[in-house]
């Protein structure tokens, strides 16, 4: 039977008696004829606005803002840099002022062009302390603008070393002014426009959100003519999705599923280490005060086996917070598994397993893949050295909270993401004392971390957080664990290439 | 004191004598885990993981249902998990019990405004989805045994208290009641050397019943991940746990589901044959 | 029925409200997870936690948020969500039709169901049936309504893909719905193809939602009525030689079906309440779906406005069957 009879005898099947199960089966093989592709993502998208609130920080769903936007910097599959709606960028010599320019051909969903005004207005609204833009801090350090052509000047008020990195980050997406002042904010909401590769043809609230493919994108019309993100929150659904061929692609799936249904016929998986660094944040509070303990919990560490065995090696391990995609990756910094050594540090202080050091340890449970199994292992593996951590679980919501405070337990799990790779917006953030992100904070590494945020020196700052991330690893400030890898599950005949920002990027699948 | 003298009744009942069964082999169970359980539920051993069960030829007879991802013995996790089940199930059900029964006794024997008040409050109450406002309280109280508990009894007191009233005001009319208050007896001994003695057969129905509950409810928060804190092998935990391995190894998620099915089930029987047996109000 | 009773329970419904009003508020005031905490972005500084505090009135004394909140939600204003950057009481209707359809289907489909096998059970009285039914009913009634939807995937999804395991409708479908009653509408517009796939989206969540109920009410039903044959008249019947399946049906079904329908209305607010997983597990885009992202993202005022949309749904449901109760059984009167 040809697929359009068959797809007509579904219908008549379907208005005849609306009985159900016919509809739906065997999708992807109707999906591949009408050169749509459905993707079953991991979570729901809760807003349009990918510049304001705190959507617009959420790593996880910026594959969707930039199926529809654009950013004003883009960001290859390496991480390295490529023009976005810009084609040029950069500071003037002494780094007073910065200069832009806008490409031609760019156009709104709308069929209006994209403008300098549209940059200059985006930037100032991104810039407002009242616009509600979560990365103003970083936004608001420009002003003055300035357009000549299709080029658009600015004062800078403050250095900031990660501007141009930011363009191609959080909240870094031009937006249109005519259609966002006409339609207002709620408006917008539900009739977003972009200037993307996609446009948003059906938004169904917790269910899935339509895309059609924009013929006037600069960058050529992609190869999907519809794209559908599914959102299925659950990770057995997932799988299902998949596997019953509902849908044609999904991600954040248990690696066992992952390795299972890679080798049935009709499905292929791909993995890639992305910019998300498995981590135990440490809190300078007894028992953590002592470095022998610090040092001896992270020597205590199988990273490897962990890996192995509970991520059946889908995982980098890893000794410092930069990966080694990121710009300020030192290999040489290690610090090794060595429960012997660990043993005896533990013995200076006083501890063995028989009178163990003790302490709480934080993580949250299913928020990553075998976060709460490793910890556990972990535990496991401090016993043997001579500490007993007691697990607490929490929400991540909770860990923001404690680790605003301050408070978190002398231990806790987190993961950290970075797609940008700078060193500022992993090592800086997550270990400067006055950030508001850091658990460790002590003097002596903020003197080494404090003059780098203004350094206008790009080899001297990326220097100084190797130097910091070394001085880290010495003093066992973090343990950091391992480099994740996103398993992609995909029906064959699909072309994917994984991106290290773990993005699925609907304009970069194609049909093999 | 009729009801009382009809307790062998419920030796007689099947249903409630499958049900006691259940509800001792899962006291006994707990009770003697330590002796039962031939490993630690918590000593990991990653390079034993995912070991096959008995059933499966290559099984390891030192691990009768397998391992699990982290090497963790299932059946010696299955058995301490009978524990927190246990102690779940009849910490939460006494609380509930004691609580709704006394907000109940004291609504429907004096009436009035406590009456009101209480029953104002059982209103509130009855307002909101229990699934929704465990998950909620559990997400407010923070994860732990304690706050699974807590959340069954603020939850589920409701369920007490509007029985125990309704039982109260036939009672209430009863010529013991009105022979009691003659000779003089005060209320509070009417209430509860009279009348709480009657009450007693339903009690007992709605106490099997609420263990029950208690189970699914530690089920339910351990699925949306808000359940006891620590690395304690719970049935609900050990359910989620195992959803993950489906396709690898069913048994994970078989063995607990079945935990769950027959300690529910027979502890409903137990309530069913209570019932059949001892109280003709209720009986259907 | 008297108007008097339905104006008292009416006025009844208000300190109700009111109380629910408070509990909520209560309750979440002291959610340990700080919303404001979760908004702030790599590198905020303080002075702008405490503008996003001032931006949802977190910094006022207690009893003025209360009394502000109060205030707005009598005038509709069910504040803005703050994961989701829009109107609560917006967000929530946009959703609530979705749980009700989901929720009405697995009524209609658990009472049908639980009428027949309640009957069958006692027609057949002490022969297999009953034995039949007895199993499934206790095992329906074992099994939460979760752990039901997790085995129809496994079932029904992955080793038999006939029907969609997620998702509402299918993202293709070229249709634009005026009301967000997908169901009713379409059924009305002469939709059939969209009434097929909303049905066939519909079928495992139902399932899993109306086997519990399905189960209570089979058995509430077989009770009744084999107290129902036992009673006089259904003997004068048998003596003046009807048939017993007619007996079954027409007159012991008729006397019992009050107590089973007055049950299976209370039954329908646990079954409301078993849309928040089920429909969590089917990423089927109601309410409950909506409540356990809010309550994972710490999300305040959408948590209070769902919370409160569902008291109001429990308290309507409790006055619906309230009232049915005493249509059906006058001699009733409440307190």
């Amino acid at each position: 039977m040809s697929r359009v009879t068959r797809r007509h005898f579904l219908q008549a099947t379907a208005a005849g008696l609306p009985a159900l199960g016919l509809i739906g089966a065997n999708r992807a093989a109707d999906a591949q004829g009408a050169k749509a592709l459905t993707i079953a993502y991991n979570v729901n998208l809760p807003s349009w606005d990918p510049t304001v609130g705190l959507s617009a920080v959420n790593p996880t769903i910026q594959s969707i803002y930039k199926s529809v936007f654009d950013q004003y910097i883009d960001q290859n599959p390496n991480l390295s840099f490529k023009p976005g709606l810009l084609t040029k960028w950069g500071w003037n010599d002494d780094k007073s002022k910065i200069s832009v320019t806008l490409r031609n051909g760019a156009f709104w969903h709308d069929g209006t062009p994209v403008t300098p005004a549209d940059v200059v207005w985006s930037l100032e609204r991104a810039g407002d302390p009242k616009g509600g833009n979560p990365i103003q801090f970083v936004w608001g350090k420009i002003g003055n603008f300035k357009v000549d052509g299709m080029t658009v000047t600015a004062d800078v008020k403050e250095f900031e070393p990660t501007l141009f990195k930011w363009m191609a980050f959080l909240t870094g997406y031009v937006l249109p002014k005519a259609a966002y002042e006409k339609a207002g904010a709620e408006g917008f909401e539900k009739r977003p426009i972009g200037s993307g590769p996609y446009m948003v043809e059906a938004f169904e609230r917790n269910a899935f959100v339509r895309l059609k493919a924009f013929p006037k994108w600069w960058g050529g019309k992609p190869a999907f003519d519809s794209v559908v993100f599914k959102f299925v929150p659950d990770a057995t659904s997932r799988v299902a999705e998949v596997e019953s061929g509902s849908s044609d692609l999904t991600i954040e799936i248990p690696y066992e599923e992952f390795d299972r249904l890679k080798k049935k016929p009709g499905l292929e998986g791909t993995t890639t280490p992305v910019s998300d660094i498995a981590m135990i944040f440490i809190t300078n509070i007894e028992p953590m005060l002592d470095r022998n303990v610090r040092l001896a919990l992270h020597h205590a560490i199988d990273k490897k086996t962990i890996v192995n065995r509970l991520l059946r090696g889908y995982g980098v391990p890893i000794d410092t917070l930069e990966a080694p995609q990121y710009a300020a990756f030192d290999p040489s910094i290690k610090v090794g598994y060595d429960p012997k050594l660990a043993k005896a540090l533990m013995a200076k202080s006083g501890f063995s397993p028989e009178k163990p050091v003790k302490f709480t340890i934080q993580t949250t449970r299913g928020f990553k893949p075998k976060d709460y199994e490793m910890i556990q292992a972990i535990v496991g593996m401090w016993r043997k050295v001579g500490a007993e951590a007691n697990i607490e679980i929490y929400e991540i919501a909770k860990h923001f909270e404690l680790r605003a405070q301050h408070k978190l337990a002398p231990a806790a799990f987190y993961n950290w993401g970075n797609s940008i790779g700078d060193p500022s917006t992993s090592t800086g953030f997550a270990m400067f004392g006055p950030s508001p992100h850091s658990a460790w904070k002590t003097p002596d590494l903020d003197a080494k971390i404090g003059p780098l945020w203004g350094e206008k020196d790009e080899a001297k700052r990326i220097a100084g957080y190797k130097a910091g991330d070394r001085y880290i690893a010495e003093e066992g400030y973090v343990i950091p664990l391992f480099q994740y890898v996103q398993p992609i599950t995909y029906r064959k005949g699909l072309k994917v290439v994984p991106h290290v920002a773990n993005y699925i990027l609907p304009q970069s699948i194609t049909p093999a | 004191m009729a009801d009382v003298a009809q307790w062998p009744a419920v030796l007689r009942n099947g249903r409630a004598l499958l049900g006691l069964f259940v509800f001792l082999l899962l006291f006994l169970v707990a009770a003697a885990a330590p002796l039962l359980a031939p490993h630690d539920p918590l000593e990991q051993d990653l390079v034993n993981s995912f070991l096959p069960p008995f059933w499966r030829p290559d099984a390891d007879p030192q691990f009768l249902f397998g391992t699990d991802s982290l090497g963790r013995d299932i059946f010696s996790r299955l058995i301490y998990g009978a524990r927190i089940a246990f102690i779940v199930a009849v910490v939460a059900a006494s609380l509930v019990c004691v609580l709704g029964t006394m907000l109940g006794l004291l609504s429907g024997y004096y009436g009035g405004w406590i009456d009101t008040g209480i029953s104002r409050l059982v209103d509130v109450w009855m307002s909101f989805p229990p699934v929704l406002l465990s998950i909620v309280l559990a997400a407010v109280i923070g994860a732990g045994l304690q706050a699974v508990i807590i959340a069954i009894v603020v939850v589920d007191w409701t369920r007490f208290c509007r029985i125990v009233r309704a039982e109260v005001l036939v009672q209430r009319e009863q010529d013991y009641v009105t022979a009691a208050l003659t000779m003089g007896l005060g209320r509070p001994h009417i209430m509860l050397r009279e009348i709480l003695p009657n009450i007693l057969p339903t009690l007992a129905v709605l106490y099997s019943l609420e263990m029950g509950i208690a189970i699914i409810v530690e089920a339910i928060l351990s699925f949306v991940g808000l359940s006891v804190a620590s690395d304690a092998p719970t049935w609900g935990g050990l359910i989620q746990e195992g959803r993950l391995y489906i396709n690898q190894a069913w048994w994970l998620l078989a063995l607990p589901v079945g935990c769950i099915i027959v300690t529910v089930l027979g502890l409903n029987a137990l309530g069913d044959g209570l019932r059949e047996s001892l109280d003709p109000v209720l009986r259907r | 029925m008297p108007l008097g009773y339905i104006g008292k329970r009416l006025a009844m419904a208000i300190p109700t409200l009111f109380g629910v009003a408070v509990v909520v508020f209560v309750l979440l005031r002291v959610v340990p997870g700080d919303p404001i905490a979760m908004m702030l972005p790599p590198g905020a500084r303080a002075d702008d936690i405490e503008r996003l505090r001032a931006l949802y009135g977190l910094n006022h004394p207690i009893v003025e948020q209360f009394g502000r909140w109060l205030l707005d939600l009598v005038t509709g204003n069910f504040g803005t969500s703050i994961s989701l950057h829009q109107g609560v009481f917006g967000l929530i209707m946009s959703r609530l039709p979705a749980t009700l359809e989901l929720a009405l289907a697995a009524l209609v489909v658990a009472t049908a169901a639980g009428v027949l096998f309640g009957v069958a059970a006692a027609y057949w009285r002490g022969r297999w049936p009953e034995v039949a039914v007895d199993a499934l009913t206790g095992l329906g009634m074992a099994i939460p309504d979760f752990l039901w939807a997790l085995l129809l995937v496994l079932a029904l999804g992955v080793l038999l893909p006939v029907l969609p395991i997620s998702g509402r409708i299918d993202p293709r479908t070229e249709i634009s719905f005026v009301t967000e009653f997908y169901l009713a509408e379409s059924f009305v517009r002469g939709e059939f193809a969209v009434a097929g796939s909303l049905l066939a989206h519909m079928v495992l969540p139902v399932a899993a939602l109306a086997l519990p109920l399905t189960a209570a009410i089979s058995r509430i039903l077989k009770g009744a009525i084999n107290e129902a044959m036992s009673q006089d008249y259904i003997l004068m019947a048998r003596v003046k030689g009807f048939s017993k399946a007619r007996i079954v049906w027409r007159e012991a079904l008729r006397n019992a079906l009050v107590p089973a329908v007055t049950l299976s209305g209370v039954q329908f607010t646990f079954l409301i309440g078993g849309t928040v997983l089920v429909e969590r597990i089917f990423g089927y885009p109601g309410i409950g779906n909506m409540a356990i992202g809010a309550v994972i993202d710490r999300d305040l005022p959408l948590i209070q406005g769902i919370v409160l949309i569902f008291a109001v749904l429990f308290i309507v449901v409790n006055l619906l069957v309230d009232m049915t109760y005493v249509a059906i059984n006058p001699r009733i009167r409440h307190g």
